[in-house]
């Protein structure tokens, strides 16, 4: 449990970057995003005090709301955020300014090309700009097209794009949105976002894997026999039914945000801790991916879709019984899939990758067991000595555990599994920042480090081209199995795993 | 990182046509490559002990006004050669007096000013002036100037390119004539720094023209009398002006591993129980032991109440908001190889105690070395609960402090420091009394 009082050496000793002036333009304010996860990361980076006193933030939607509207509808919404620090929202809403605008109309690009005219000598934000499209993923061509015809774009060095996931429905249509956005812009002013790489422990992989020696020289096939990550939820699909039902688990989580964990967990050391080193690794991890079989992938693939479950207390409804969803649908809630990585480091070690909804625990972790001992000298308490893992917690209870062999107590020689904990609460204290406050800051300091780049997003979605070409041409040989609610999955993802002698980790 | 030189020779101009000169050279270029939007930083950059040892003859110039390994070697030979104390800093003032005392005539070059370390090149700073005292009293002033274009790790369309001043003469003459066009020189709309890269206690005149013209100030107050040093940093605060001290830049290590220490919430009942606090330090001057101690009763809202000044150690007492005192205590120790950088922070001990019996109480021991951290263990400090860690004193550059100073400063004092100064001069008052 984090401690409620702070350390007080603690305080004001980290250095943190500083946001130079600027501009901050969400398209699709009105959008859950903007009040669940935008307005309050930067809040919360006004509250760090990070945020310069020349700052604008402006939204833009098709409502036609007004300044004053748009602040009162962001203050209801982050009540319980902006409880105890009134006086700070009142200084920041100051920031907050509203343009109603249809990004497909010219006369309105026009318009709001103006009004931060406007708004940069108001707030004397030295013109500089970053534009954030938060829209549906149909518009992110649309609307770079736009910013660049109004010209808002033009200057590399003072103008960011920034585009939510999913960027593209596939291989083919994330390389023709690719060409579309750079046309309009510099690849150094497009900020792919994907918010799993703004947790703190997502990074932490990386110091983990390159400040230390001890892990290096074994984070390879010679030690390390199978790597699992998982990411599940406990909700259903709640009110997006409407965006589900066309993306499903493979493109709302597996190609994103699993496969970018699969990058950092596999990538090569970068030879300097810069943005361009630490994107050439990832690209080229996810250039050696592929499906465990790609010619038959119905047999490295579980898709699922949960059912009814729950208790006699609290039926939880089963997919197509919720509203929005179509009553024969065909969207997988749940998939699981194994991948091998063709390099020298990985090559013949399975990484099983799952994710799903309403499953028991909402959690994200990656485990990486390591080979079996040569020869067994000692019996074990348990059937079979387990072999040694590494657990790195991305969320909850962030950390990582270590599992490893030792002499159960007794006079005999028998041997039992103990683990070895670091928690960033009892180490740290002190919750870390959401995804959105880290990543919103770096694009506006123009850090590109945890962004993807065009050729990671498009060998992303190609590792999985062969399963959805199969669920788009001949989805009867990758059929939806159902699973009851607030189970860990069909049990044919199990067999998956079963077939290699491996079982899924149960956390 | 290695130092950069100029590619072409600084072309020498006289000092009333160096801004007009620096005017028309930006002017006639095409609008594309014009100079870096950044800041300006001036340097003051005496190198006193390096034109001493080239003037004697006891290395070999030019003088470039880089602390080099080799200069270090030969003012510590010097030090024992001299018969000085072997606690003696090679930035003291008894050396230098002593080195004065032997100048030959000798001829050198000196290219203070086209030398600085790429660090603080890949800022980009747009104008670096460097005013270059020299020791000759009777040295008219001369000025040079040069433009350049660092060479970038990444591919740059464009270079971003920055001029460069040098104001050399004796202190008189910078002082008159100078100053003059300094004011000239600064680029309106861009911040200027003055890194005063010498002792504090010395050309106050030229220092004072500074502060008074709302340069941002980059200070070391390891090298100058804790009195003067203060009074400089009392000023900047009352006037509200930036001011940045390297030596506080270099306690960075011990307040992080502090706080390290308290991070985990099972510590940080410590904190309120602390009795007493032992910082030592090798050197004579106390300010940075005086910094760290102020922060610390700063962030645990301590306040002070007494001091005792007793053969040069240092007893402070603070007191908790229910009354229970905090004793601390500055300890100087001498060193036989001490830092270049005086009173230097090398172990802190801090013992907080909750009950009667010892092994329920804890001490915490920081120490720039093992034996450091063996020298505070004694005195029954292992009957506690010890949280022991080694800090090494690993200093980099001066001007690789000033760099990530340039690079990361929002102009204006640290709030942390800020708060330490106004404990510090509180302390400081009752320190003569």
């Amino acid at each position: 449990m984090p401690s409620a009082l702070s350390n007080p050496l603690r305080l004001g000793l980290r250095q943190e970057r500083v946001i130079p002036p600027q501009c901050l333009v969400i398209f699709g304010a009105s959008g859950d995003l903007t009040h669940r996860k935008l307005i309050p990361a930067l809040f919360e980076l006004y509250l760090q005090r990070r945020i310069p006193s020349e700052f604008a933030i402006v939204g833009c939607a098709r409502r036609a709301w007004t300044d004053q509207e748009f602040n009162a509808r962001m203050k209801a919404k982050l009540a319980n955020q902006i409880s105890g620090n009134e006086k700070e929202w009142e200084q920041f809403s100051n920031y907050l300014f509203y343009e109603p605008v249809d990004l497909q109309q010219n006369d309105h690009v026009v318009r709001l090309s103006k009004r931060l005219n406007e708004i940069d000598k108001l707030q004397a934000t030295h013109g500089n700009k970053t534009f954030y499209l938060s829209v549906s993923p149909n518009f992110y061509a649309s609307g770079c097209k736009a910013l660049k015809a109004a010209r808002l774009i033009d200057d590399p060095k003072k103008s960011r794009v920034v585009i939510e996931k999913p960027f593209g429905r596939d291989y083919s249509s994330a390389k023709k949105l690719n060409r579309i956005v750079q046309s309009c812009a510099d690849e150094s002013q497009i900020y792919r976002i994907d918010h799993y790489l703004g947790k703190e422990t997502v990074q932490n992989i990386l110091v983990m894997r390159f400040a230390n020696t001890i892990f290096e020289p074994i984070w390879n096939r010679n030690y390390i026999s199978s790597v699992q990550i998982t990411s599940s939820e406990t909700v259903g699909v709640e009110d997006r039914a409407g965006y589900y039902e066309s993306s499903g688990a493979l493109r709302d989580m597996l190609q994103n945000h699993l496969t970018q964990m699969l990058a950092v967990t596999a990538m090569e050391p970068p030879g300097k801790f810069e943005p361009e080193a630490i994107r050439n690794e990832k690209a080229k991890v996810l250039q050696a991916s592929k499906l465990a079989d790609e010619d038959e992938p119905w047999n490295c693939c579980i898709r699922g879709q949960y059912a009814e479950g729950g208790n006699s207390l609290k039926r939880l409804k089963g997919y197509r019984d919720e509203d929005g969803v179509n009553l024969n649908s065909t969207t997988e809630t749940y998939i699981a899939t194994k991948v091998f990585i063709d390099n020298w480091r990985w090559q013949g070690v399975p990484f099983y990758l799952r994710t799903g909804k309403r499953l028991p625990k909402r959690l994200g972790e990656i485990v990486l067991t390591f080979k079996d001992v040569p020869v067994h000298l000692f019996e074990s308490t348990i059937i079979n000595p387990s072999p040694n893992q590494l657990i790195l917690r991305i969320q909850p209870n962030e950390g990582a555990t270590f599992k490893f062999e030792v002499k159960s107590p007794g006079s005999g020689m028998k041997s039992r599994p103990v683990e070895m904990e670091f928690s960033y609460d009892e180490s740290f204290g002190e919750p870390s920042d959401e995804g959105y406050v880290r990543l919103l800051a770096d694009a506006m300091l123009s850090d590109p480090t945890l962004f993807t780049r065009s050729d990671e997003v498009e060998a992303a979605w190609k590792l999985y081209t062969p399963l959805i070409e199969l669920m788009e041409n001949a989805p009867w040989k990758l059929p939806i199995y159902k699973y009851e609610s607030m189970t860990w999955g069909p049990p044919e993802s199990d067999q998956l795993l079963s077939k290699d002698n491996i079982f899924w980790r149960r956390p | 990182m290695k130092p950069q030189l100029t590619l072409q020779a600084p072309l020498e101009l006289p000092y009333q046509e160096i801004s007009n000169y620096l005017n028309q050279l930006w002017i006639s270029e095409d609008e594309d490559s014009s100079g870096a939007n950044t800041f300006t930083l001036m340097i003051w950059q005496p190198a006193w002990l390096e034109q001493c040892l080239v003037q004697s003859g006891l290395i070999n110039g030019p003088i470039t006004g880089t602390l080099s390994p080799e200069i270090i070697k030969v003012a510590k030979n010097l030090i024992i050669q001299k018969g000085l104390s072997r606690t003696c800093s090679i930035n003291s003032q008894e050396l230098l007096t002593l080195l004065k005392g032997d100048l030959t005539n000798k001829d050198y070059e000196d290219f203070r000013g086209q030398f600085f370390e790429s660090s603080i090149s890949t800022l980009n700073p747009r104008r670096l002036i460097t005013l270059a005292p020299t020791l000759n009293k009777e040295s008219e002033i001369k000025t040079f100037v040069s433009a350049y274009c660092p060479l970038s790790d990444n591919t740059v369309k464009q270079p971003i390119c920055g001029d460069l001043v040098v104001i050399r003469g004796d202190s008189n003459s910078i002082n008159k004539k100078g100053l003059k066009i300094i004011n000239e020189l600064s680029i309106k709309d861009l911040p200027t720094w003055l890194w005063w890269n010498g002792s504090l206690d010395e050309s106050s005149e030229i220092f004072d023209y500074f502060t008074n013209h709302g340069i941002r100030l980059i200070i070391d107050t390891a090298n100058g009398s804790p009195k003067r040093c203060l009074e400089i940093l009392n000023q900047s605060i009352n006037l509200n002006k930036a001011i940045n001290d390297l030596n506080w830049v270099r306690l960075k290590s011990w307040r992080e591993s502090l706080a390290m220490i308290f991070d985990p919430p099972s510590r940080r009942p410590v904190l309120e129980h602390i009795t007493d606090i032992d910082i030592d330090i090798a050197g004579g001057n106390f300010l940075q032991a005086l910094f760290l101690i102020s922060w610390i009763s700063d962030k645990l809202e301590w306040v002070f109440s007494k001091i005792d000044n007793n053969e040069g150690f240092i007893k402070i007492e603070f007191k908790r908001n229910n009354g229970e005192k905090i004793l601390t205590s500055i300890n100087h120790l001498p060193l036989g190889n001490p830092s270049i950088h005086s009173g230097q922070v090398i172990g802190l001990r801090l013992i907080s105690k909750i009950s009667e019996v010892q092994k329920n109480n804890t001490c915490v021991i920081l120490g720039c070395e093992s034996v450091e951290c063996m020298r505070l263990e004694a005195g029954g400090m292992a009957d506690m609960q010890l949280i022991e860690q080694v800090v090494p004193n690993t200093f980099s550059s001066s001007e690789s402090d000033v760099s990530k100073l340039l690079g990361s400063s929002r102009g204006n004092t640290s709030p942390l420091f800020e708060n330490a100064i106004k404990v510090s001069l509180e302390i400081f008052k009752s320190f003569n009394k």
